[in-house]
């Protein structure tokens, strides 16, 4: 574990000596995430200046539900970014091989590799508007809901990782799986928003199958009402625990089948 | 130390047909062809050996190496090396080997050299101390020296490669997988990394498996090779049996005043030598006879051909290598004889 | 005209070619808008409850559906993706091999994105429109396709993709300068997505800044033909909106053309 901490700082501490090196894309890459968040803010702004409320949440409720879905996904932003590069080209260039000669596990070797700090456009918005609409959200601050709370955000940035990790396995067997992480990922759209605006059957579909309403608003509900802990939060991490371990499974079988590239 | 028994590998292909309907009828409903990239491979390295791995563009070289190296699953057939099967336990089988593949490189793309090499280190678990030893060890060898600060990207093609087979051999493997290390450069570049696989073949004992294209590598650097074509082994044994058994053919190069009367058909008239044992090429002044020396020997080839015509200079070339191994190719490994 | 075809046509070959080899990623990127506009429908369903269910500013929730695919596939059919292209071949050099052919290197660009076009008129637009107009018969129970506005936007359309890959070429160039084609793609997409009005209709927007975006170029890129073909704007407004579309097109034409003959200095001075 302690050697897998030092190669992870190694990793990290070379890709943060890369940025420097081209600052301009390391700003281009974090003021376009930042204006693509702002744009989305912009959004509820406007919709808002034309209702009261929105399925029953204030302004400030789903600003806050919004900014809390942003902090997972751009958590998982930041440390996993390269297995888009799995599911786009490495596997099908050829060049996993170099994963598999190396005394370490593959998954966890991608994974260090890079450090996508083009990220922090999510997290700054994401906690700037916690920040911000917090105090307006009618919510009671408690032990238990800020403890909760913090602990129910790692896993839900493993709801994203998992559903990365599965989606780019299956460029395995595909040679290319970026089309399935985007069509996939792109489903994080319903996690802005209370799922309770969704019909039955999309409900069910973002809560069960690609759950990603544990990664905004079912932790955010808890913390705005204190309603349901043992749904809310437990839900986020049993549902993160069982899809990780089935994205492993998926991943492992997929190393199994690389073909690699070229004769 | 290196035993592969049976080795299969098996590829689905997605056969398409050409044109735009090909293309509907693949999304929809794609055919698919399996194609054999190795089939029953077997053969056996002792420690220290270097082992030349060599066969024709597509013949399932690299397949093999990757099965070796435990990239691939082998469909059928199992390789074990110093015990271990690579499928089964990748992690601690990968610490024993090191493998270059000279097409791409596995170092970072825009790290200096010198962090790559500590990456590496924490890697493979190289304590501090072997870790100095070890690149006094590699820079004397390889002269790392003058490019260790830039980035991976800046280098040129020599240094890159040298840096790659560094970087194989930090961690000191018993087993080094070379997949083409001098593709692509100049003969003083290539002679360098040969001088260097030499050192660390005698110095370590570092059994050693190369694929080429460039025969001089064999010719300097292997003990023994293995030849595959379409995936199938066509020759295991030594260089020198090699020539012996199929290093018949002899080039003789006559020069004339004119030979343009020269025909194939006459040779082939007056001497009886049939279908691959006979080719002759002329130009003007010049024509050039290579034969089988088992069906005749040299001097009655001479003789016959003075008796032909006037020579004014004769010079008589020794079979080389690559055209054996050419003539190899071609036959699909049926001697001669 | 036939020798420009013949000159031509094998750019658009390409296009198609490409579009078919990434078809995957195509269709990845089409299902992609697809679930997004059903999220954006289910949140406007949420507005216009909360709002007590009736028409809102002009628009019923029939109104907004149409609005919302319809906007989408527009995005999707005047999309341009030269500006990628663009920036790709000024990082690998390989500009220098399209400035060396015989043809101008716009209509290289345009060709080989018409090809891919015409694909997703046949497979993206038409059955889009007819999925709507069936929708639309079903809720309101009488049919309102019109076809004069149906050709009013695909004039339109067609003066938008003109604006899109001018606007496109621009930003491709910012390449020379920036070396993440990536992030400026993100930055890109969101600016002209809420620009356009494909994120919220601009009437919705607050008044000062609704006429502002108006008259912007953005909002020629999908706002205007949906709008025609929605049958919200009168004559006179058809015919001033289409009008503007133009001057646009004229305007981006001679801005992109000065940014290249700038761009192609630079590239003299740092030798590709």
């Amino acid at each position: 574990m302690r050697r897998i901490w030092k190669i992870y700082k190694l990793l990290a501490a070379q890709n943060l000596k890369r940025l420097m090196e081209y600052r301009a894309d390391f700003l281009t890459g974090a003021i376009s995430f930042l204006i693509d968040q702002a744009i989305g803010i912009a959004f509820i702004f406007i919709i808002f200046t034309q209702i009261p409320q929105l399925a029953g949440f204030t302004f400030e409720q789903i600003l806050f539900i919004y900014g809390f879905s942003q902090i997972p996904k751009g958590l998982d932003h930041l440390l996993t970014d390269n297995l888009w590069c799995v599911g786009y080209f490495i596997v099908r260039k050829g060049d996993f091989d170099k994963y598999l000669i190396r005394p370490i596990n593959p998954l966890f070797h991608v994974i260090a590799e890079t450090f996508q700090v083009d990220a922090i456009g999510e997290l700054v918005v994401g906690i700037v508007l916690l920040i911000y609409a917090a105090p307006n959200a009618g919510l009671h601050i408690t032990v238990w809901t800020v403890i909760l709370s913090i602990i129910a955000v790692p896993f839900a940035a493993l709801i994203y990782t998992s559903l990365k990790i599965m989606t780019s396995a299956f460029a395995f067997w595909m040679k290319s799986s970026g089309f399935i992480i985007q069509m996939v990922y792109g489903m994080n759209e319903f996690s802005k928003y209370p799922v309770t605006i969704y019909s039955f059957p999309v409900r069910i579909f973002v809560t069960y199958i690609i759950p990603f309403a544990f990664t905004g608003y079912y932790p955010s509900l808890y913390i705005l009402t204190e309603s349901d802990p043992l749904f809310n939060i437990g839900g986020v991490i049993v549902v993160s625990v069982v899809l990780f371990a089935v994205s492993l499974l998926i991943w492992n079988k997929g190393i199994s089948s690389y073909e690699s590239a070229g004769a | 130390m290196i035993y592969a028994e049976h080795l299969r590998k098996e590829f689905q292909k997605i056969v398409k047909e050409p044109g735009l309907k090909g293309s509907f009828k693949a999304l929809f409903k794609p055919k698919k062809e399996t194609v054999v990239a190795a089939d029953d491979i077997s053969f056996h390295v002792p420690e220290g050996e270097i082992l030349g791995f060599i066969g024709p563009n597509g013949a399932g070289k690299s397949t093999v190496i990757k099965m070796l190296t435990g990239i691939l699953t082998p469909t059928s057939g199992e390789c074990r090396i110093n015990g271990k099967i690579p499928q089964n336990d990748r992690k601690n089988y990968v610490k024993e080997i090191g493998a270059v593949f000279g097409q791409r490189t596995q170092l970072w793309w825009d790290l200096p050299l010198q962090e790559t090499y500590l990456v590496l280190k924490e890697i493979y678990e190289v304590n501090d101390e072997k870790f100095k030893k070890r690149m006094d060890f590699l820079n004397e060898v390889l002269e790392l020296e003058s490019f260790i600060k830039s980035p991976v990207r800046t280098l040129s093609l020599g240094q890159r490669m040298r840096a790659d087979i560094a970087a194989s051999m930090l961690h000191s493997p018993k087993v080094l997988f070379l997949d083409e290390p001098t593709i692509g450069l100049d003969v003083v570049v290539k002679d360098n990394i040969r001088q260097a696989i030499m050192k660390i073949n005698k110095e370590e004992k570092t059994t050693v498996i190369l694929t080429t294209h460039d025969i001089s590598d064999i010719e300097l650097l292997c003990d023994r090779i293995v030849m595959i074509d379409k995936g199938k082994n066509v020759y295991d044994g030594s260089l020198h049996e090699l020539r012996e058994n199929f290093g018949q053919t002899r080039e003789l190069i006559f020069e004339t005043a004119n030979s343009s009367n020269i025909t194939e058909e006459q040779f082939r008239n007056g001497l009886d030598l049939g279908g691959n044992d006979l080719v002759i090429e002329s130009d003007k002044n010049n024509f050039k006879v290579k034969f089988n020396s088992r069906k005749l020997p040299v001097g009655e080839m001479l003789s016959y051909t003075l008796s032909l015509t006037k020579v004014k200079d004769i010079s008589v070339k020794d079979a080389d290598i690559e055209e054996i191994i050419r003539n190899l190719y071609r036959h699909g490994g049926e001697s001669d004889e | 005209m036939n020798k420009l075809m013949r000159r031509y046509v094998p750019f658009a070959k390409a296009g198609v070619q490409s579009l078919i080899i990434y078809r995957l990623n195509f269709i990845g990127f089409v299902v992609g808008g697809l679930i997004y506009c059903f999220v954006m429908f289910y949140l406007w369903r949420a507005v216009f409850d909360s709002n007590g269910g009736g028409a809102f500013l002009g628009f019923s929730m029939t109104d907004m559906v149409v609005y919302l695919f319809l906007s989408n596939t527009t995005s999707q059919l005047i999309f341009s993706d030269v500006s990628n292209d663009i920036g790709q071949e000024i990082r690998d050099g390989s500009i220098v091999m399209r400035l060396l052919k015989p043809v101008n290197t716009d209509l290289s660009y345009m060709f080989a994105e018409l090809g891919a076009i015409v694909m997703k008129l046949v497979v993206l637009l038409i059955p889009m429109i007819v999925g709507l107009e069936i929708y639309r018969f079903c809720t309101a129970g009488v049919v309102m396709f019109n076809i004069v506005n149906f050709l009013l936007y695909l004039l339109s359309a067609v003066l938008a993709y003109i604006i899109s890959f001018r606007v496109n070429l621009c930003f491709g160039f910012i390449a020379f300068y920036v070396k993440n084609l990536w992030g400026i793609g993100i930055l890109k997409n969101s600016i002209i997505g809420f620009l356009s009005g494909s994120l919220i209709p601009l009437a919705f927007m607050p008044d000062g800044l609704r006429i502002c975006l108006e008259y912007l170029p953005f909002a020629s890129m999908s706002y205007t033909p949906v709008m025609i073909y929605m049958g919200k704007y009168g004559v006179y407004e058809i015919i001033f909106r289409i009008g503007l579309q133009i001057l646009w097109a004229v305007l981006l034409y001679g801005l992109s053309k000065l940014i290249w003959f700038g761009a192609i200095k630079k590239l003299c001075v740092q030798g590709g």
